[in-house]
């Protein structure tokens, strides 16, 4: 069977084709054959009959007369000298099976057993030309006055029958061949050119490298045929799957501003939360202009406020360059996503656990910080208020692990299949889940999900 | 009247000038049978042409199987003459004359030949006990006649001698049984074997002559003796006797590889009558 599979479509229904053509050819030969062979009975049968009763007429009132001359001249004569003559031997036995005289005395001489001969012999009415023999015998009761007065054995020779037996199942053979070769390749050739729609499509997707390319309307089937429609349908198939592409890629682009929407709105909370204290400060500063420990004071504030928007206004820069090639990831990286977190961890007065070991491995910082911080930001909206959220990031076995858990209700369905599957993107629950899977996958690495004691543990695994 | 002047005589009767009363006449009936001449039918059209050109009136063939009928056709007056064996001439010698005898090589004489097949390692006719024999007419000298009358000379009994013995009316035959083996040895004709060794020497080839008896007399024509003297006869003895002289007559003789015609004494059948008082011996 498999290797009946290996063999392509457009091979395999000639070739059925071809093997139907034998058996037809095969039952057909055998049908011309039996009825060759029927007519060839038949005739060999009529011969026979007319041999014997020939025979029956001229040597009845002989065996009678026991006239062993007569009998013999007169078998003698029948059986002739010619050339192709049917009849090649004959021997009369009397009423008791004892010869009376043959064509060939020496092989039946006078007063023998008719018996001795008779071996392989065929009843008249039984006569068949059976294998290959160029002759065949033949045992009939001599019968004179309606009285069965002896036997006559007859020797005929069927060779040209024989011969054009064989000669008509060989030319049948031939013949057979010949057609069926001939109907096997224009079956072929049809069916090559029947199937060429499908062979087209196979090609285009075998030689599809990204996205697979729509048949040309010049190539399109004519007519509404199962082709036609196959051809249709896999330039539908074709246009869904390059809108499906755009569309992901919009969902991507999209997750990625949501994403960026939520930091900007806790960037602004970060900046504006030190803002009103820096404001105050400027006002001391102003209120005191005369007592210089308060001016030092405040400008100490003031620096250590203005150097933490620095901080987090470095981290979004970084954040942004997705495409920044060359970056490698460092322990830094999660020190600045710890610090786009924090507020909004403390404005929902969580509690955040990290830990990250050291980090030496060589994997691009970009994609790595976009999916830790897109995992931080959905645990730290699951976890809710006075939730627990926390990270571990570890490197050991050529691994870099990643668990970012949280003590929220769990992920939703459709989350689950944003962030696991490979199906089209639900919509709703969880922000920038299927960009974690899109890049994860470009990072040739995995991502699981396990649930635990209250505690919903995403782990993200990246080859280094 | 002497021999010359007697030809003279019928071959002027043979040119027309005194046959006209024959021209009247019945056609002229002549038995063959086919133990001689075996129903060759361009010999038998040959002899009845050449006998016809001659009388001036038609000749009718009859031909039989056997002796014995051709025979019974000439006693009983059925046929003017026949072509008869020495032996059928003997046993009727009181109504039968002798006609004419053909002539071969050189003299009216003829030997019986017992062959047998050519591979049969026999050395004489004591050897062929028990075996197969084909005899060719009850009434023929060569063909039967001789061959047991010498198993009676040997003491034995001819009906027991052999195996089986069968007739098949003809000396052609005989020599075709024995070629064949349909039969192991055959009484024939030795004129007969000898013609068929130059006519079809295939067939004689696969027989040889196991022996010769002596020379007897030839087969004669035979006529009625109370008809002999009447010119019918006369002009038929004297058309058989010069078949020589015409062409259609030596066309037939040729074909018969005989010389010619001659007459013949009824002492040149003395062979043939000892051989029959031999049989007579087996007579209670």
């Amino acid at each position: 069977m498999s290797l009946l599979h290996r063999i392509p479509f457009a091979l395999r229904v000639p070739l059925f084709t071809a093997a139907l053509m034998i058996l037809v050819g095969f039952l057909a030969s055998q049908q011309v054959l039996t009825t060759l062979r029927q007519v060839q009975d038949d005739r060999i049968r009529e011969l026979a009959e007319l041999q014997i009763e020939a025979l029956s007429v001229a040597l009845g009132p002989l065996v009678s007369r026991n006239d062993i001359w007569e009998v013999y001249d007169t078998l003698d004569r029948a059986t002739g000298q010619n050339e192709g003559q049917r009849l090649v031997f004959a021997a009369l036995a009397n009423a008791d099976g004892v010869v009376l005289a043959a064509t060939n005395p020496r092989r039946a001489p006078v007063d023998s057993k008719i018996a001795k001969l008779t071996s392989g012999a065929q009843a008249l009415n039984a006569l068949s030309l059976t294998g290959e023999t160029a002759e065949i015998k033949v045992l009939a009761p001599l019968v004179y006055q309606g009285r069965e007065v002896g036997q006559i054995l007859i020797e005929m020779n069927v060779s040209d029958l024989v011969a054009e037996r064989t000669s008509v199942a060989r030319l049948l053979l031939i013949g057979n061949a010949v057609v069926t070769l001939l109907l096997a390749i224009l079956g072929y050739l049809a069916m090559r050119r029947i199937l060429m729609p499908v062979t087209r499509v196979v090609a285009r997707m075998r030689d599809s490298v990204d996205a697979p390319e729509p048949i040309a309307a010049s190539d399109m089937p004519a007519g509404d045929s199962e082709m036609a429609q196959l051809a249709k349908s896999y330039n539908s198939m074709v246009g869904a799957i390059g809108a499906k592409a755009e569309a992901d890629r919009r969902l991507a682009e999209r997750e990625r501003f949501v994403s960026l929407g939520r930091l900007s709105s806790s960037l602004a909370h970060e900046i504006n939360n030190p803002l009103g204290g820096l404001l105050n400060a400027v006002d001391t500063v102003q209120k005191y202009v005369d007592r210089p420990e308060v001016v030092r004071e405040s400008a100490e504030l003031l620096k250590r406020g203005l150097g933490h928007m620095r901080d987090v206004a470095r981290a979004t820069l970084d954040l942004n360059r997705l495409n920044h090639e060359g970056a490698v990831l460092a322990a830094d990286d999660f020190q600045d996503l710890k610090l786009l977190i924090e507020p909004e961890i403390s404005r929902q007065q969580q509690r955040l656990g990290w830990e990250v070991g050291e980090i030496t491995c060589v994997l691009p910082a970009a994609p790595v910080r976009q999916i830790a911080l897109n995992l931080l930001l959905n645990a730290t909206e699951a976890a809710g208020k006075e939730g627990l959220v926390s990270l571990k990031a570890q490197q050991g076995d050529g691994r870099l692990r990643i668990a970012i858990s949280d003590s929220g209700p769990g992920l939703a369905k459709a989350a689950c299949a944003r962030l696991l599957g490979t199906g089209a993107a639900a919509s709703g629950g969880g922000v920038g889940l299927r960009l974690v899977r899109d890049l994860v996958s470009q990072l040739k690495g995995c991502v699981s999900l396990d649930r635990a004691d209250g505690e919903t543990v995403i782990r993200v695994e990246l080859p280094c | 009247m002497t021999q010359l002047t007697r030809r003279i005589v019928m071959q002027t009767m043979a040119a027309g000038l005194i046959a006209s009363p024959l021209r009247a006449m019945a056609p002229f009936r002549l038995g063959l049978t086919p133990v001689f001449l075996d129903n060759d039918a361009e010999v038998i059209g040959r002899l009845r042409e050449a006998f016809s050109e001659v009388l001036g009136v038609e000749v009718v063939l009859e031909q039989r199987r056997t002796y014995e009928e051709v025979t019974a056709l000439l006693l009983e007056g059925s046929i003017d003459a026949a072509w008869l064996c020495g032996y059928p001439y003997l046993q009727h010698k009181a109504a039968l004359s002798l006609m004419a005898v053909p002539v071969w090589n050189g003299q009216p004489l003829y030997q019986s030949y017992l062959i047998v097949g050519a591979d049969s390692t026999a050395n004489g006719l004591a050897d062929l006990r028990g075996e197969t024999h084909a005899y060719s007419d009850p009434d023929s000298n060569s063909g039967y006649l001789v061959t047991v009358s010498d198993l009676v000379s040997m003491g034995e009994r001819p009906e027991s001698f052999f195996g089986r013995t069968i007739f098949t009316y003809g000396h052609r035959n005989v020599v075709r049984a024995v070629a064949d083996g349909l039969v192991q040895s055959g009484s024939v004709d030795g004129y007969v074997w000898e013609a068929l060794a130059k006519t079809e020497p295939a067939l004689t080839a696969r027989t040889k002559v196991l022996t010769r008896s002596e020379w007897l007399g030839f087969p004669p024509f035979c006529g009625r003796s109370d008809q002999m003297n009447t010119p019918r006869m006369q002009a038929m003895q004297q058309a058989i006797l010069t078949l020589d002289q015409t062409e259609k007559g030596r066309s037939a003789l040729a074909l018969l590889q005989l010389d010619g015609m001659t007459k013949a004494a009824p002492a040149l059948y003395d062979g043939i009558a000892a051989r029959m008082r031999i049989m007579d011996t087996l007579r209670p």
